[in-house]
């Protein structure tokens, strides 16, 4: 388990450095980039449970929430949230295949959303046009890239996964 | 003991979300900002880092490559030196003649400021927040609410001023943030207004609190009226792309496009010019 560990926080950690540095700006379409750490705190709640869903949340959220403008919490909540909620459905009850996983990467990032406007409305400063401006066009973005990603994590956590015996 | 460990993933997720609910209702407290400020400081090596071999493998390869490109450049710079030093002469009896007319005016002479040359080593990491971090800090004498100008071309225009500081990091909050407040001017006749982003993932402004009255057009200029204290006045920020006059209001709205383009900015200069204190406390007492 300190493998998974270790290697999450890789991952988390690239994830973070992808989204940040402006040369990874060309990742940009419409003005939006996808949230590589959301699709991995989603990929870990649905293959390990809702703890590991809920702390890669929570410390990829907190990384994200120190290298933005946003006040402390703000991102960390939702991923957290929703690394949790993820947990609960996993593997067993959703079969891991293109479709499924493409559906629940897009409904995952609108609740995301939801929970982030919602936020940002109690504690900050929200706009209802973020719905369309930044929600839909995220969770198209994210739902796209989400099969290609989950494949390559699938390959990173063979051996776990197999002990799971979901491969 | 047992029941916590049993029901680990609940007991987490209350607590965590206990931590966020708290940090988020004592955000700006000094205890919000130690505690990101601990992250921050453990994260920003790997960006400083990754920014380092980026920034050297690109110059190696640049050597290689943008050979040909520089000699052309240099060509092109010579020329164009040699017509500013032509223009030296003329621009020393303008600078003669504006002194004069000033101090035939009684204005005072405006004040230059001293500026810090930095690089954005990292830009927004989401689609929510607009956020720049740039390689200084405080160790380079940088401090809170300091404005921040970049060049394209020729033409310099305020992108931001500097949110918070640590040793050898700054992070800006550009113009294009809805966070963002800055007392402008519109147009030629200088109509006043205030300056925000126009929404979360725009690289537009918009300006409110515009009389009705106002005759506005296409392309006209948007400056700095350096009425809250923390920008110089006069600084050029974007020009007018659309009037909108909202029936239920009593103001215009304009919608400005910045003369920087946000995607573009690589390079910035911090303008090492510290708030004017009682306009700034005003300006955020009204807020």
């Amino acid at each position: 388990m300190i493998y998974t560990y270790l290697i999450t926080a890789g991952i988390v950690l690239v994830s973070t450095l992808i989204q940040g540095h402006q040369s990874f700006d060309v990742i940009r379409i419409a003005g939006v980039k996808p949230d590589l750490i959301f699709i991995i705190t989603v990929y870990m709640g649905y293959s390990f449970g809702s703890f590991n869903g809920e702390v890669t949340g929570f410390g990829g959220g907190l990384l994200h929430d120190s290298i933005s403008n946003s006040p402390l919490g703000l991102m960390a909540l939702p991923k957290l949230a929703i690394g949790f909620l993820a947990g609960m459905f996993g593997r067993s009850v959703l079969k891991s295949n293109i479709a499924t996983i493409i559906l629940m990467i897009f409904v995952a990032t609108i609740l995301k959303g939801i929970i982030t406007l919602f936020l940002s409305y109690i504690f900050h400063q929200g706009m209802l046009t973020s719905i369309i401006d930044v929600i839909i066009p995220e969770a198209f973005y994210n739902a796209i890239l989400s099969p290609m990603l989950f494949f390559i994590y699938d390959k990173i956590f063979q051996g776990e996964l197999e002990r799971e015996g979901y491969l | 003991m047992e029941f916590l460990i049993r029901h680990k993933s609940i007991v987490t997720f209350i607590f965590c979300t206990l931590f966020c609910i708290i940090s988020l209702s004592v955000q700006g407290s000094g205890f919000t900002l130690t505690f990101e400020g601990i992250i921050s400081g453990i994260f920003s090596p790997f960006q400083k880092g990754y920014n380092a071999m980026q920034g050297g493998t690109s110059r190696f390869w640049a050597g290689f490559s943008e050979l040909d490109r520089v000699r052309d450049d240099l060509k092109l710079t010579r020329a164009k030196l040699e017509t500013y030093e032509g223009l030296d002469e003329d621009l020393n009896e303008i600078r003669n003649e504006n002194l004069r007319l000033r101090s035939l005016l009684g204005m005072k002479e405006r004040l230059r400021y001293e500026s810090i040359p930095a690089f954005v080593i990292s830009k927004d990491p989401d689609n929510w927040f607009r956020t720049v971090i740039i390689n200084r800090g405080s160790n380079d004498g940088i401090t809170v609410n300091m404005p921040v100008v970049a060049y394209q071309g020729e033409t310099k225009a305020v992108i931001g001023k500097i949110v918070e500081v640590r040793g050898s990091l700054s992070r800006i909050q550009p113009v294009i943030s809805p966070d963002v407040r800055i007392g402008v001017k519109v147009g030629e006749s200088k109509y006043p207004g205030l300056l925000t982003g126009y929404a979360f993932n725009s690289n537009l402004c918009k300006v409110d609190y515009i009389t009705r009255a106002a005759q506005i057009k296409f392309g006209d200029p948007i400056v700095t009226s350096g009425q809250a204290g923390v920008f110089p006045p006069g600084f050029v920020i974007g020009t007018v792309v659309k009037t909108e006059l909202p029936e239920s209001s009593p103001y215009q709205k304009i919608i400005v496009r910045p003369v920087i383009d946000y995607n573009l900015i690589e390079e910035v200069f911090i303008i090492k010019k510290n708030p004017d204190k009682d306009l700034f406390e005003l300006f955020e007492e009204m807020q």
